[in-house]
């Protein structure tokens, strides 16, 4: 991985929510739903897109326009989907995270793999 | 009502919140945030109403402001999406800029911000009170309350409406769901403690309480039956009214008051801000069902209307002036040449004609002279930054050199000074805001800074920026940029002032001499002056007796009443007669040094008619004022039969009128087209008394005896010695003690009074005070930042000088000489224009004192300017003076 290619806590858990979600489901709004339901985090708007943004220029999630509707007033869907390095960060940072736990002695001994 | 077919309400998120988020996100991100909101504000407003979607929305709102601010930013951080405002291509690092500029540049941050702080409140101030003043009463529907009025053409005046009129619009006119009418009075209300007051007060329709919707806090609002001939006298008191005069009693509600000397059974309390038609307090009823004709009776009555629902102004205007050429046809002699009108209810309640404030051309004129006093801050802030500007040349040459515009150094320039515009008209109008609070509320007119007087503060902003800014970046832009990099290399700033702060510093001190020179002449205004009356030992106030019959069919004024009110006027002059202290009593239809009324009068014998001006006073007038009789007798009590024939004129009748001649046995008598007075024989000559507010011994004048009773309300003067105000109260009881119902209306002293009438509006004087106190303040700052720029500017110069060999004498002489020049000539065009400025007031204000003391305050103002200018050369000169000659030799060459 390269320098800064890191994920923080909040886009660790944007990512996952984004895994959760169905192909044209996985937008901003559903996103924050996730997070407030599963994780208690409550996020604005702004704030889960600069992530996805963030996200989107490491290279762990592609963005296209989805659909149009008249309960958005006419403005169309930012739909997100997880990439491969995506997933590979979010396998590294729970690997990372786990040695730490026991490097912290809060942990038995390494998972199983 | 025709059925219509029921349309679902839009659910839509709150525009406000909507349009700030548009503007506050990056372009790409507006589409999916802004859809994701809608889209979860439509599902909320489904499920749980669209009350708590709006709440969610707002709370979204909120909670987005700091991300989307961030996000936007670094966005252009990465020079993405630049925000294009313009071509120019804005910038945020602009305002980051200007602010940063606020703190480098303390000194002229706070003087160019203290300048626009107060500029700008200034600025907008006409615009904010006719804005206030025209704001509709806060009653449901208030649009469709509608005032019907008659304009007179001949004399373009309203003419006060008629029981008549009233009763016939009230019959035939469909347009309106009621009709209501009303007539102003002062009514002494017997307060807890026995003492009585006057309250402001109306005759009023019952109708006039179910047009403005309001219901009573206590008891009941006045009904049809109150109105009719016979039925028991009663009130509706306000609020203030039932705390302060009757202690907030619980059981008002049929409590027996006395209100203008008739006891009335309170049947109703109205809530605290039901003050209609105009601050009024109490309300008793108006009877105004007798169908005669009473245009004769000059009564104030005031007719309002609410439209019925889809009824425009408009067609309720047709229909009455439909109505209205019927009646010119019935009744020619009092309605032939009436147009009749529907206006808004508060431009008919405040008199104002159909276009407001705005129809008069008096208030461009006010709103055009303010923004030009703006100007002027503006002009001398633009040079400061000019200044603040040329030191920063070099940055500028470099930003050139690399490829920014001319236009794109303006705006960055321009957006500095904005941000400190904006910083100024937000700290004016706090400033305002706590000015205009002192004043508050007066009836429903809010006086403070409401949304769209900070929009207006806004625009001004801008407006002082656009001054300020973009005319020194166009002088600091102008050169060539090859020239500038030069200057920027050799650390030279590569701008020249010379004449354009010259002309500042001159047109500054001009302004201030002008100002104070102006200023004096008209204060130095010696009211008294011809009039030969100690104006300051007078008090003056008004007699009104309300109307008192509460059994009368409101149809004419009765004699009785005539006859009470000479009762009451005679009882008064007596017990004031009898008073220590008291030194005589002059009654008179205008008190003098007021504008007394004119009238054109012929002379026995001579062709020519003469306009003259003229009182009617009564009999101890003239000893009570200690004028002599010059020649021939003062009136008597014979003089007051209705067939009197006896007048007395004036020393500038008998030089103007009569050419010189002894007036005693002339005859005169009034002329007009129509009919012909009777005559008149003039009896005495007295002195100049004033019978124009602003000339005092200039106008040809005639009175006439006044008997008591004759007029309503009666004005009086009373010599009281030397502080007239504290003989208000005394005056107040010994009118009790007279009549009653007697209502002792604005007692002040007759020096006030005089005071008053040369500016008009007494706020008018304060005003205009304040903005002379500011426009010195700020010329002064100017002259010194200027002069002290201006010497700063020639350090390198002077440095030079001394390291050739100059003395330091002959240096400061230099600087002295062009200082001199400057301010001379600024206080030389200052004096030029006051003397021009107090000739035009000559004109309008008679004699003007134009010697000592005006020259005296010009020359104090010159002293105090050249004293500044002074001090603002001696600090950047000794600096100079201590540059060692070799460091000056050296950085010169």
């Amino acid at each position: 991985m390269r320098r800064g290619d890191h994920l923080a806590a909040f886009e660790q858990l944007v990512l996952l929510a984004l895994l959760s979600l169905e192909e044209d489901e996985a937008y901003g709004m559903n996103i924050r739903h996730v997070l407030r339901e599963q994780a208690r985090r409550e996020a604005s708007v702004p704030t889960v897109y600069s992530a996805l943004e963030r996200l989107e220029s490491k290279g762990f999630v592609s963005s296209c326009l989805g659909q149009a509707t008249p309960e958005r007033g006419g403005r169309a869907k930012k739909l997100f989907r997880v990439e491969a390095a995506g997933v590979r960060a979010l396998d590294e940072a729970r690997k990372t995270l786990e040695v730490m736990w026991q490097v912290g002695g809060l942990m038995g001994g390494p998972s199983e793999r | 009502m025709k059925d219509s077919p029921p349309r679902q309400r839009s659910i839509r998120p709150p525009r406000v919140a909507e349009i700030t988020l548009l503007l506050l996100l990056p372009k790409r991100d507006r589409g999916p945030i802004l859809g994701d909101l809608a889209e979860e504000f439509t599902r909320l407003a489904e499920a749980d109403g669209v009350r708590f979607a709006r709440r969610w929305y707002w709370q979204q709102f909120i909670r987005a402001i700091v991300p989307a601010a961030r996000r936007r930013l670094d966005t252009k951080g990465r020079g993405e999406a630049r925000f294009n405002v313009t071509k120019l291509g804005f910038s945020w690092l602009d305002v980051k800029i200007g602010l940063r500029m606020l703190g480098k540049h303390p000194g002229l941050s706070l003087v160019a911000v203290f300048a626009l702080a107060v500029g700008i409140p200034v600025g907008l101030a006409p615009t904010h009170f006719v804005n206030a003043h025209e704001a509709p009463p806060p009653v449901d529907e208030s649009d469709r309350l509608q005032v019907l009025r008659s304009i007179d053409l001949v004399n373009s005046v309203v003419r006060p409406g008629s029981l008549y009129d009233f009763n016939l619009w009230r019959e035939e006119l469909t347009s309106f769901e009621a009709l209501g009418a009303s007539m102003d009075a002062v009514y002494n209300v017997i307060s807890e403690d026995g003492r009585a007051a006057p309250v402001e007060g109306a005759e009023v329709t019952a109708s006039m309480f179910g047009l403005l919707r309001v219901a009573p806090l206590q008891g009941r609002t006045l009904i049809a039956a109150d109105e009719a001939v016979g039925a028991p006298p009663v009130v509706v008191i306000g609020h203030d009214v039932w705390q302060s005069r009757l202690g907030g009693d619980p059981d008002v509600v049929g409590r027996v008051i006395q209100i203008g000397g008739v006891e009335r059974t309170v049947v109703g309390v109205m809530p605290k801000e039901f003050l209609y038609p105009w601050l009024d307090q109490v309300w008793v009823p108006l009877r105004a069902r007798a169908l005669t004709d009473d245009h004769g009776q000059k009564r104030r009555l005031r007719v309002f209307g609410r439209l019925l629902d889809g009824v425009s102004p408009e067609e309720a205007e047709v229909e009455l002036s439909t109505l209205g050429r019927r009646m010119s046809v019935d009744l020619p002699q009092t309605h032939a040449k009436l147009r009749l009108q529907v206006v808004p209810f508060t431009l008919g309640v405040h008199r104002l004609p159909r276009g407001g404030w705005r129809a008069l051309p008096g208030f461009y004129f006010v709103q055009v002279l303010t923004v030009l006093m703006l100007a002027f801050p503006c002009a001398n802030i633009g040079m400061l930054i000019l200044a603040r500007t040329a030191n920063r040349s070099s940055e500028l040459a470099v930003r050139t050199a690399l490829g920014a515009s001319r236009a794109r150094i303006i705006l960055q320039l321009f957006t500095e000074s904005l941000v400190l515009a904006v910083l100024a008209a937000g700290v004016g109008l706090v400033i305002a805001d706590r000015f205009v609070s002192r004043v508050g509320t007066v009836g429903w007119v809010h006086f403070g800074v409401t949304p769209q007087t900070a929009l207006l503060a806004l625009t001004l902003a801008v407006f002082s920026a656009a001054v300020a800014g973009v005319v020194p970046a166009l002088k600091v832009t102008s050169g060539d940029v090859h020239r500038n990099l030069q200057h920027a290399v050799a650390g030279r700033a590569g701008i020249r002032f010379g004449g354009m702060s010259s002309a500042l510093i001159v047109a500054d001190v001009a302004l201030a001499v002008a100002i104070i020179g102006a200023s004096v002449g008209v204060w130095g205004i010696d009211r008294s002056a011809g009039m030969g009356i100690e104006t300051d030992q007078f008090l003056s106030a008004e007699l009104r007796i309300p109307r008192i019959d509460p059994e009368g069919d409101g149809s004419a004024i009765s004699r009785s009443e005539s006859v009470r009110l000479a009762a009451a006027q005679d009882a008064l002059v007596q017990r004031l007669a009898g008073e220590p202290g008291v030194g005589g009593v002059a009654v008179a239809s205008v008190l003098p040094g007021m504008d007394h009324p004119v009238q054109r009068i012929e002379v026995e014998g001579e062709s020519d008619r003469r306009l003259v001006r003229h009182a009617s006073v009564d009999v101890g007038f003239f000893d009570a004022l200690q004028q002599p009789i010059l020649s021939g007798r003062g009136f008597g009590p014979d003089d007051l039969g209705e067939n009197s024939s006896s007048v007395i004129v004036n020393t500038n009748f008998a030089g103007q009128v009569l050419g010189g001649r002894n007036p005693l046995g002339i005859r005169v008598r009034q002329w007009s087209r129509a009919q012909d007075g009777p005559w008149y024989e003039i009896v005495g000559v007295v002195g100049s008394l004033g019978m124009l507010a602003t000339a005092t011994d200039a106008d040809a004048g005639i009175y006439y005896p006044l008997a008591p009773g004759q007029i309503h309300p009666v004005p009086f003067a009373i010599r009281v010695g030397d502080d007239p105000a504290a003989f208000a109260p005394r005056l107040r009881e010994l009118a009790g003690e007279a009549d009653p119902a007697a209502v002792i209306s604005a007692p002040v002293a007759l020096s006030e009074v005089l005071s008053q009438q040369v500016l008009l509006l007494g706020w008018l004087r304060s005003y205009f005070l304040v903005v002379i106190g500011i426009l010195l303040t700020i010329s002064t700052m100017a002259i010194y930042a200027l002069m002290s720029f201006t010497v700063a500017q020639r350090t390198r110069e002077i440095g030079i000088r001394i390291a050739l060999g100059a003395r330091w004498r002959a240096v400061v002489a230099t600087i002295a000489r062009r200082a001199m020049v400057q301010l001379g000539l600024g206080a030389l065009a200052g004096m030029t224009v006051a003397g021009l400025l107090l000739a035009l007031l000559e004109n309008v204000a008679g004699k003007i004192p134009m010697g000592s003391p005006v020259l005296v305050a010009s020359m104090v103002t010159v002293g105090v300017v050249v004293l500044i200018g002074a001090l603002a050369c001696i600090a950047p000169t000794l600096r100079a003076l201590r540059i060692a000659p070799t460091d000056a030799l050296r950085e010169g060459i």
